[in-house]
């Protein structure tokens, strides 16, 4: 789109040391657009508020319509009727539309719409409506909204220390969903001094998505970005990247769709750009593709209004790059069960994806416990943690049986699926995907036969034990080799009771105790044509979740230098810093990535990354799901 | 031809250079104050004026979140732009292309150094630009003393009508730092009372002197900094080397191309427009108000005379125009201007400056300085270069075989690599690995150099490319070693192994675990 299309005008609430920044880039700097166009003073508090019921109470349920996106479209955005409908129950309410599908009857409370959110165009009934809706929830401040908007401007006092704040770190131990900070924006130091932002904006300048600081406060600094992007592509080139001392600022462009990242957390370029994808899609899985249609139609479109109440999904997902080695690896990892356990899981779900189902996937937190795919279709490892965060991010999957739209961006882009959610117990749930807006009883009749037969034959249970017991842990690295029959589970029950041998002792004995044997401290093991990886369980010394941080991040920078796209993939990596030693080993077949004691010796290490493989070879059957995977197909 | 087909066919591959001060040009119409310098000068003003918006919006945008550190690059699809400021609020930016042959792929660290090295031999003939600004505040001398120095500078990497700049090819070399000839103990001696006895006869307790056997030093007495400078612009310009071919062995990439045929010459000649428009809209050509013009980068101007001493007639007096003096130049941290002289007796070159006002006569003075040397001196030089000769191992005297090295010392700014001739045995995909490796270490090392608490990153990186060759980088107290180790075994052990020998036969063991 040519910019000439746009407006050209003054940012309107930058601040001065922007706006020299404009002048200088003589830019179409477009004026970013101010909320209260749209919405007013009054409806931008209803924005807030309609964050923080996101934040609570809902998970988020992006368009709503026949199967037919268009639809969704016209309706949201045509016809402009909101309703709302707070039904924590699980009782399932009938709302008010008769154009709606079967499905959207059955739709079992605790999700409103995105269009809800803060719009004058709400009646002031609906208003009153959501209004009493804030209200009821601030009060019950499931989120801790309240507690967090305090901590926030504790934060704003506090923000003339030189450090840069560093939010998730900060608060990885008791990691609280959802958006902070709303009182700032980019006037505030503490805003600016935030280690990594996110910014979701139109190719017009208007802010749709901000991880820090409302988006409404902060047209003025996303109409310097856009600045920032059309000036460069109007002379016939595209911005990637800008880096300042320790900061990087990342561009990508979607269409209409602007994603930004400034950061000053060491990633590599190549893992924020990665990371911009994932946020991107994850807005797709909210609300397909199509929604380049609407910019189509109107340049200025305001985006906000449709992911009300999402912020939630994207907090946990931004969360998710500094814990979730899914993110960088793009393979998923599955919660270690007895082959046969998997097995009668498996079963289950093959059995119903017979009759309709597209994917039936049971997981456990973001691990897999299994998944099936109706005949050649597959799921991108990438779509899975896409649509694992947007159920366990929201909160309302969890309190009732859900039917939702979503779509899932690698599988097609352009269409809603149905996904029928129901949690099993806490940590469990089951996810049926359809193509069907009509399927949900089909889907709650499967359901209830999945859940009978895992009952019956104690998988729910046997999940239980194994998210008690955890996978591996590097201090049971066999040191001999461990007799072929000996498996994982019963590996971790007899290293528990049974004392070490004296060899391992011995060898645990030369390297400061903590860790494996040879200074190991964790691993990562990475099957390429499972799509699957395992991950060590962290143990001392990386036991604080900032050191987990780090290692992470460690492991992030060392994934980017093996996988350069110029040069890579290498074949293998030693590095030593002051904080490690990381081996890295890469085939046609798996991925190793393992971390040691800086000290550790090399031969030792090597020695030991060898046993690592031939150890994840021996308990496959029980640490990936094998066979039946869709991903063959 | 040059510089004007150049800049309307991207001839030089997209390639700006330009130099702006953010204290001028602030009031509208008055955009093109701030303006310095700008490669290619012949672009319309629109476009220079918007490449160096960006250049400004950015270094705004960015001190939002990082106010001591403003924009250092921007990489975008088809360039990438290298910041660097040089004085307070004085910014160059380097635009390079990333054209789709393979050979366009730059180390950014590597082009900030050909940035930083322009201005610093600037200032060392000129001074600052902010105090040239300070003299002389509508900037019309500063931008054709800027433009004639930089020009000059740039031919140096001018190959058949294309530049060439730092590349992935030149991952084992160090811009900016000092190549040491290794000499034993008793030529050590020699030297040092060589040295001596230059300095004496100058008859000033300020005089510096450096100490060149071909393109290696021998000694010095100047500031690393000024060491630094020197070194550089006697391997550019006044090694017997260059003075014999017309060649710098620091632009090897020239070699070959037999023309050193000026820069300036075939663009500003053929470019009578680009001069008028370049100065011409500043209504201040230089001479008019400058009174000398020094361009001490120009190519075949020193020449040796008679009596040894390096001549190079460039320099003329402040109050004829028409007379040569002597070169000049400024040390860093002093205003003070020095006599710039250069002896050479066969390998040998000698630099050394003398203060300007320690000298009485004048011109007159000076020349007895050196007559004083020559009488006093002549053996000894012939004495020194005779031993040093006779230990000199020849062009390949620091090849390790097997090895393909760069070793760094960062804080004597001193650099030892495989000889060039056995660098370009290497495959491209293994320097193109070794490019992107250097580049991970250069982020490394500004991060480090961010860090509130200083310290020496100690780092290892071991890498077995998809070609099989080993890249290796190590890091170790201020000091850096790179190597490429093709044609070698596939364990890791191997590779730490064949550093851990080199570290200990040739690094003192600066590398080694122990």
């Amino acid at each position: 789109m040519s910019s000439e299309e746009r407006d050209v005008g003054e940012p309107e609430s930058c601040p001065d040391c922007v706006r020299v920044g404009l002048d200088s880039l003589a830019l179409n700097g477009r004026e970013g657009e101010k909320e209260g166009d749209d919405l007013g003073n009054g409806s931008v508090e209803d924005g807030v508020g309609g964050t923080v019921e996101g934040l609570g109470v809902n998970g988020v349920v992006a368009g709503v319509g026949g199967g037919e996106i268009e639809e969704v479209w016209d309706r949201n955005l045509v016809d402009g009727r909101r309703e709302r409908e707070e039904n924590r129950g699980g009782e399932i309410e009938e709302v008010g539309d008769g154009r709606l599908g079967d499905w959207y009857k059955a739709r079992a409370g605790g999700w409103g719409e995105i269009e809800e959110v803060g719009d004058e165009k709400l009646g002031d009934e609906h208003r009153a409506n959501s209004e009493g809706d804030v209200e009821g929830d601030s009060s019950a401040s499931s989120s801790g909204y309240a507690a967090e908007r305090e901590k926030g401007s504790s934060h704003s006092g506090r923000s003339s220390a030189s450090e840069e704040i560093d939010d998730g770190e900060a608060a990885m131990a008791a990691w609280v969903p959802g958006k902070r900070h709303l009182d700032e924006d980019e006037a505030s130091i503490s805003w600016r001094k935030r280690k990594k932002h996110f910014f979701i904006l139109s190719n017009s300048g208007k802010p749709i998505y901000s991880r820090y600081g409302d988006e409404h406060k902060l047209a003025g600094f996303s109409a310097t970005l856009q600045a920032i992007i059309s000036f460069v592509e109007n002379g016939g080139d595209r911005v990637k990247s800008v880096r300042a001392g320790k900061h990087q600022v990342v561009f990508l462009v979607k269409g209409p769709i602007y994603l930004v990242c400034i950061s000053c957390t060491e990633e590599p370029y190549e893992s924020l750009r990665v990371q911009l994808e994932l946020i991107y899609s994850q807005m797709i899985l909210i609300l397909t593709k199509s929604v380049n249609r609407c910019f189509e139609k109107n340049p200025k479109f305001d985006m906000t209004p449709l992911l009300g109440g999402t912020d939630v999904v994207f907090s946990s997902l931004i969360h998710s790059f500094s814990w979730n080695p899914a993110t960088f690896l793009h393979a998923y990892t599955c919660l270690p069960l007895a082959y046969a356990t998997r097995q009668a899981a498996g079963a289950v779900l093959q059995d119903i994806a017979d009759s309709g189902v597209l994917f039936a996937i049971l997981m456990c937190k973001h691990k897999v416990v299994s998944l099936v795919g109706a005949q050649k279709a597959s799921l991108h490892p990438d779509d899975m943690l896409l649509l694992s965060n947007f159920v366990m991010s929201s909160e309302s999957f969890r309190t009732s049986e859900s039917f939702s739209p979503i779509c899932l961006p690698r599988y097609n882009p352009m269409a809603f699926l149905y996904a029928y959610v129901h949690y099993l117990d806490v940590e469990t749930y089951l996810m049926l995907l359809t193509t069907s807006s009509d399927a949900f009883y089909h889907l709650k009749d499967c359901r209830l036969r999945v859940e009978m037969v895992l009952l019956r034959s104690n998988v729910l249970s046997e999940i239980q034990r194994s998210l008690l017991d955890g996978g591996m842990h590097v201090e049971d690295l066999p040191i001999d080799p461990v007799p072929r029959s000996m498996s994982l589970l019963s590996q971790l029950s007899y290293q528990r009771i049974a004392t070490p041998t004296e060899s391992q002792e011995s060898l645990r004995e030369a390297f400061t105790g903590t860790g494996g044997p040879a200074g190991l401290w964790h691993f990562i093991y990475r099957s390429i044509y499972l799509d699957q990886y395992v991950a060590s369980e962290f143990s001392p010394p990386i036991n604080t979740p900032r050191q987990q941080k780090r290692l992470y991040r460690a492991y992030q920078k060392i994934y980017a230098s093996m996988h350069d796209k110029g040069v890579g993939p290498h074949k293998t990596q030693f590095r030593r810093d002051e904080n490690y030693v990381l081996l890295c080993w890469v085939t046609q077949d798996f991925e190793l990535y393992a971390a040691f004691d800086p000290l550790a010796d090399k031969a030792l290490a090597i020695k030991t990354c060898n046993r690592i493989c031939q150890w994840v070879k021996d308990v496959e059957n029980e640490i990936f799901l094998l066979g039946a995977s869709p991903f063959s197909w | 031809m040059g510089l004007t087909s150049a800049a309307n066919g991207g001839g030089y591959g997209g390639f700006r250079l330009c130099v702006f001060d953010l204290r001028r040009g602030h009031s509208e119409g008055q955009e093109l104050d701030k303006i310095l310098f700008f490669y290619p000068a012949d672009l319309p003003f629109s476009t220079q004026l918007s490449v160096i918006g960006l250049s400004e919006g950015l270094i705004t945008f960015t001190r939002i979140f990082s106010p001591d550190a403003a924009c250092e690059e921007i990489e975008a699809e088809r360039h990438s732009h290298v910041f660097y400021e040089a004085e307070p609020d004085i910014w160059m930016v380097m635009v390079v292309e990333k054209s789709k042959g393979k050979e366009a792929i730059w180390r950014l660290d590597a082009l900030r150094k050909v940035l930083k090295e322009v201005h610093s031999l600037f200032v060392m003939f000129h001074g600052s630009l902010r105090s040239l600004l300070e003299k002389d505040p509508s900037g019309g001398s500063l931008r054709s003393q800027l433009f004639i120095f930089i020009m000059d500078y740039l031919s140096d990497f001018l190959v058949s009508k294309k530049l060439h700049l730092p590349s992935f090819r030149d991952s084992l070399k160090e811009r900016g730092t000092i190549q040491m000839l290794t000499i034993g103990r008793e030529a050590a001696l020699e030297v040092q009372s060589l040295v001596r006895l230059v300095e004496s006869c100058t008859g000033s307790t300020s005089c510096h002197s450096l100490l060149m056997f071909q393109d290696l030093m021998v000694s010095t007495t100047f500031s690393p900094d000024d060491t630094v400078g020197l070194f550089v612009y006697a391997v550019q310009r006044l090694t017997p080397r260059v003075l014999s071919t017309g060649l710098s062995s620091w632009s090897y990439v020239r070699k070959g191309s037999a023309s050193s045929a000026s820069f300036l010459g075939t663009t500003a000649g053929g470019g009578g427009p680009l001069t008028e428009q370049f100065y011409g809209s500043y209504d201040s050509f230089p001479d008019e108000n400058h009174t000398y013009r020094v361009r001490p980068l120009q190519h075949e101007k020193w020449f040796k005379g008679k009596d040894g001493f390096l001549v190079n007639d460039s320099w003329q007096s402040e109050n004829d125009n028409l007379v040569p003096t002597s070169p000049t130049i400024f040390l860093q941290k002093s205003d003070e201007r020095m006599f710039f002289c250069v002896y050479q007796y066969k390998n040998l070159t000698l630099i050394f400056t003398v203060p300007v006002s320690s000298i009485v006569n004048g011109e007159q003075g000076l020349s007895n300085v050196k007559q004083l040397i020559l009488e006093n001196a002549s053996l000894k030089f012939s004495k020194v270069e005779e031993k040093l000769t006779k230990g000199w191992g020849g062009e390949n005297a620091y090849h390790v075989s097997g090895y393909r090295y760069l070793l760094v010392d960062g804080d004597r700014n001193n650099s030892r690599a495989s000889p060039l001739t056995k660098v370009a045995t290497l495959s491209k995909e293994s320097l193109l690995a070794l490019n992107k490796l250097r580049q991970e270490v250069d982020l490394e090392k500004s991060r480090v150099r961010w860090e509130a608490a200083r310290y020496d990153k100690d780092l290892e990186i071991s890498i077995r490319a998809k070609n099989n060759a080993w890249v290796i980088a190590r890091t170790c107290r201020g000091k850096e070693l790179y190597m490429v180790l093709e044609n070698a075994n596939e364990t890791v052990l191997y590779a730490s192994d064949a550093v851990e020998k080199f570290s200990n036969r040739y690094c003192n063991g600066a590398f080694s675990l122990d």
